[in-house]
């Protein structure tokens, strides 16, 4: 293999925040060749330096920052950057996936990663320019949200180069559900890994370095990009935003479905966004309605007009692109009211405060918005916190005593709001909230962790696992569980990933929905490709939305390779996927985390099978699935749990301390 | 190998005043020297060196070129597809997109300050989608404003 770091830089910086100590340091060709950049090399990393029983908001914890392997490579769809650490929310594996243009940011440092450790005795930031690395005070924004967080320091830095990331109020008040800012608004929302950055006294990142990204071959790279473009090119009309339900609806009727082709997805988002789920999901089923307990009948079609996406692009004046994207999902939105502006609304927040809550009302959602990206809070799980609160008060587990006096009703606007803020400022009901549902059904009590719904302390998002029992296999089973992200079958189908790797499962042009839900070992399969694939993503900083254009459209491991210098083989890249996913297992396992114990509330898995809506009579048997899963992993097939023989063999020589370069 | 400087200079500072990335160590009237870790191999030292003291990675000497005769990027608004990889390439942040088409809520790129490139022709070099020519000032090759 080439022993020239191309593609990625070779080193991390680390910064000790208890001593105020900013050091470089080289990291071996080794690692990145057994977990390529990105996600992989902070799971080595955290995997070998956070010791068993750290506590999530103590010293102990690292919290690292990285780029993806191609990021920076002259690739598409490759401006994805991850936070890491051990989650508040799990106690495990803690991840968190950002866009925006702060990705490369992290290269131009010089560095693939930026990894914190201890707890700065007052707040600070890290400022980076060409002149050297330094902690910097941050009381001028301590107490700031991230929109005034970030111009503030933008301005200070005076440096046109500079991109900053920061945490709002939310992950200052070591909120468990608090997450990441950059770009005024893009969010690295879960695990709660903003709290982590709160409890380090950690204001913000400010980026302003300028170092020249090494490449192999970037003519071959530019050949891949521009035969990846012309497919994100290819945008023929589309029907008006008010006939999405109506296709959802066809698609609900029908028993067959035909295997999914990404380039369709690609046009929804190029047209839309994420919005333009909308009313399609909620009329197929994949959109969880009332907690989890309501249908797609509750929230029907005249309901779910109000957020149907011409709603959205009405009040978009400009698209707003991450980084070395050429689709522009996101979208940059005026409003009225309190803020002026704000980023288009994305599909999980608008189902998270539509239908889960009940609320039609899109102008709160648009504020909703706006308020929990300046205070730096996930709003998958602000919505199932406000929609679990809702539900004690139903049934009556909370009364107006708990909430000063406030009637916590479905769809109450009033309420909704009241609710975010209360978890936003930590007061009364609020505080109790604003560690998500399962550490808030603890507090309450009184029958109330019956209706708290979570995958291991991590809230779900808005994509029922009930109409696609794929999602459910992957919101229990990942090593960062409740994500959408992290696979299910229709993720599979528009992955195309058999067109490039030999011996994964092949889809046909179409199937019976029915055969979704029989018990069959290819479930797993899939499942396992799924995992092993977007590790190669987040290791490579791959948006998601790109590896839907399909493996030949978006030709990932061919860019890796022409990034690298590398001959590595599609088969060979998913066999990195395993390496990364083991090590991540292998880290909640010594975190004192049971694999099997993290199984899904009943709601999400269909038991009882619901009576009516889109996902009608339909319910998941995982527990096979997640047990073929982990076989064929090769970890315990009962405890989910990898021998030390199987992390051996994928784990590779520990980096000593002695490769400190030098120290800025 | 990157960019290197020659006993044949003057220590005027010149090269200094346009590199970056800080990469030029020095005091004035002694020889300059470049920090190969901080050097991005632009080239704007040899660009603006009077002493032709200045070598390039292939070991020749840079030729001085006065600044109004640098290369400038033209893009072309046709072919651009708003992916902002200009934008964090160019290590002078001449470059802001905020430019639209009619009917396009798509921004796009354009070089706003002049004054700050240093043509090193990163943003041509890093393009995607080769949207981005380097041309003269006020002659450029695609028809879109630069």
């Amino acid at each position: 293999m080439n022993k020239k770091a191309n593609g990625y830089m070779g080193k991390i910086m680390r910064v000790d925040l208890s001593l105020g100590k900013i050091q470089i340091e080289n990291i071996p060709h080794a690692v990145y060749e057994s977990f390529l950049s990105g996600m992989g090399l902070a799971a080595y990393l955290l995997y070998h330096r956070i010791p068993a029983g750290a506590d999530p908001l103590g010293p102990d914890n690292i919290l690292g920052f990285v780029s993806g392997l191609l990021t920076g490579t002259g690739s598409l769809f490759t401006g994805r950057w991850m936070v890491t650490g051990k989650s508040p929310l799990t106690n495990g594996w803690g991840e968190a996936n950002c866009g925006g243009n702060f990705s490369p940011a992290i290269k131009r440092c010089g560095v693939d990663g930026i990894f914190f450790t201890g707890i700065s005795p007052k707040p600070v930031y890290l400022h980076v320019d060409d002149a050297g690395a330094e902690l910097r005070d941050a009381k001028d924004v301590w107490g700031k949200d991230t929109v005034e967080t970030e111009v503030h320091l933008l301005e200070k830095a005076n440096n046109r180069k500079a991109r900053v990331a920061c945490i709002g109020m939310a992950g200052e008040n070591l909120s468990l559900i608090s997450g990441i800012s950059t770009d005024k608004g893009r969010m690295a929302a879960r695990s709660g890994l903003g709290a982590v950055m709160g409890s380090k006294n950690l204001k913000a990142l400010v980026l302003a370095r300028t170092r020249r990204i090494p490449v192999h071959n970037r003519d071959e790279i530019k050949r891949l990009s521009k035969i990846c473009n012309n497919w994100v090119q290819f945008q023929p009309p589309f029907v008006p935003g008010f006939l999405t339900g109506p296709i959802g609806a066809i698609l609900r009727i029908m028993p067959a479905v035909i295997t999914q082709d990404g380039l369709l997805y690609k046009i929804l988002l190029r047209k839309w966004g994420t919005v333009s789920m909308n009313q399609i999901s909620v009329e197929m089923g994949d959109s969880p309605i009332k907690n989890w307990n309501g249908t797609s009948a509750d929230w029907g079609f005249s309901k779910s007009i109000s957020s149907n996406p011409d709603v959205f692009t009405k009040k978009e004046t400009e698209k707003f692109h991450c980084y070395s994207c050429p689709l522009g999902c996101g979208g940059i939105c005026k409003t009225r009211g309190r803020f002026s502006e704000t980023h288009k609304p994305e599909y999980e927040t608008v189902l998270s405060f539509g239908g889960f809550v009940m609320n039609q009302n899109m102008d709160t959602i648009f504020y909703l918005n706006e308020l929990l990206n300046r205070a730096g809070m996930d709003s998958i799980s602000a919505g199932h916190a406000v929609a679990f609160a809702m539900e004690c008060f139903e049934k009556k587990i909370i009364t107006t005593r708990d909430t000063q006096g406030m009637e916590l009703k479905w769809g109450d606007t009033e309420a909704i709001e009241f609710l975010v803020k209360k978890m936003i400022a930590r007061e009364g009901i609020g505080d109790i909230l604003a560690d998500g549902v399962k550490m808030a059904a603890e507090r309450i009590g009184n029958g109330a962790q019956k209706i708290a719904i979570h995958c291991g302390g991590q809230e779900p998002a808005m994509h029922d696992s009930r109409n696609d029992p794929g999602l459910a296999l992957h919101y229990c089973v990942d090593p960062a569980p409740g994500r959408h992200s992290n696979g299910s079958g229709l993720y599979y189908e528009m992955y195309q990933l058999w067109k490039k790797v030999k011996g994964i499962p092949k889809m046909g042009p179409g199937y019976l929905k029915s055969s979704k839900y029989k018990k069959n070992i290819r479930h797993a399969r899939i499942g396992k490709a799924n995992s092993q694939y977007l590790n190669v993503m987040n290791g490579a900083g791959v948006c998601q939305f790109g590896g839907f254009l399909g493996a030949k459209r978006i030709r990932i491991f061919d860019w890796l390779n022409a990034a690298t210098g590398w001959q590595i083989t599609p088969e060979q890249y998913m066999e990195i996927g395993t390496n990364i996913q083991t090590l991540k297992q292998a880290f909640n396992v010594r975190q004192g985390i049971l694999p099997r114990e993290n199984r899904l509330h009943d709601r999400l898995l269909g038991l009882p099978a619901q009576t009516k809506g889109a996902n009608k009579g339909r319910s998941v048997d995982v527990d096979t699935m997640m047990k073929d899963y982990w076989e064929l992993f090769g970890w315990d097939r009962e405890t989910g749990i990898p021998s030390q023989d199987i992390i051996n063999k994928v784990d590779i020589d520990y980096v000593g301390r002695d490769r400190i370069a030098s120290i800025d | 190998m990157g960019y290197n400087i020659t006993e044949a200079c003057i220590g005027c500072l010149a090269c200094q005043a346009v590199c970056p990335s800080n990469a030029i160590l020095g005091e004035k009237k002694k020889q300059h020297r470049i920090d190969a870790d901080l050097c991005i191999d632009c080239g704007a030292c040899g660009r603006v060196c009077p002493a032709g003291a200045v070598e390039n990675p292939l070991g020749l000497i840079a030729e001085k070129i006065r600044k109004k005769d640098w290369a400038r990027p033209w893009f072309d608004m046709d072919i651009c597809i708003s992916c902002n990889i200009c934008l964090d390439t160019c290590p002078a942040g001449a470059l802001d997109a905020n430019m639209q088409k009619v009917g396009s809520r798509h921004l796009f790129p354009w070089l706003a300050r002049e004054s700050s490139c240093m043509a090193c022709t990163f943003c041509a070099q890093d393009c995607p989608v080769d949207a981005i020519t380097m041309g003269p000032r006020q002659s450029g090759p695609v028809t879109r404003k630069n």
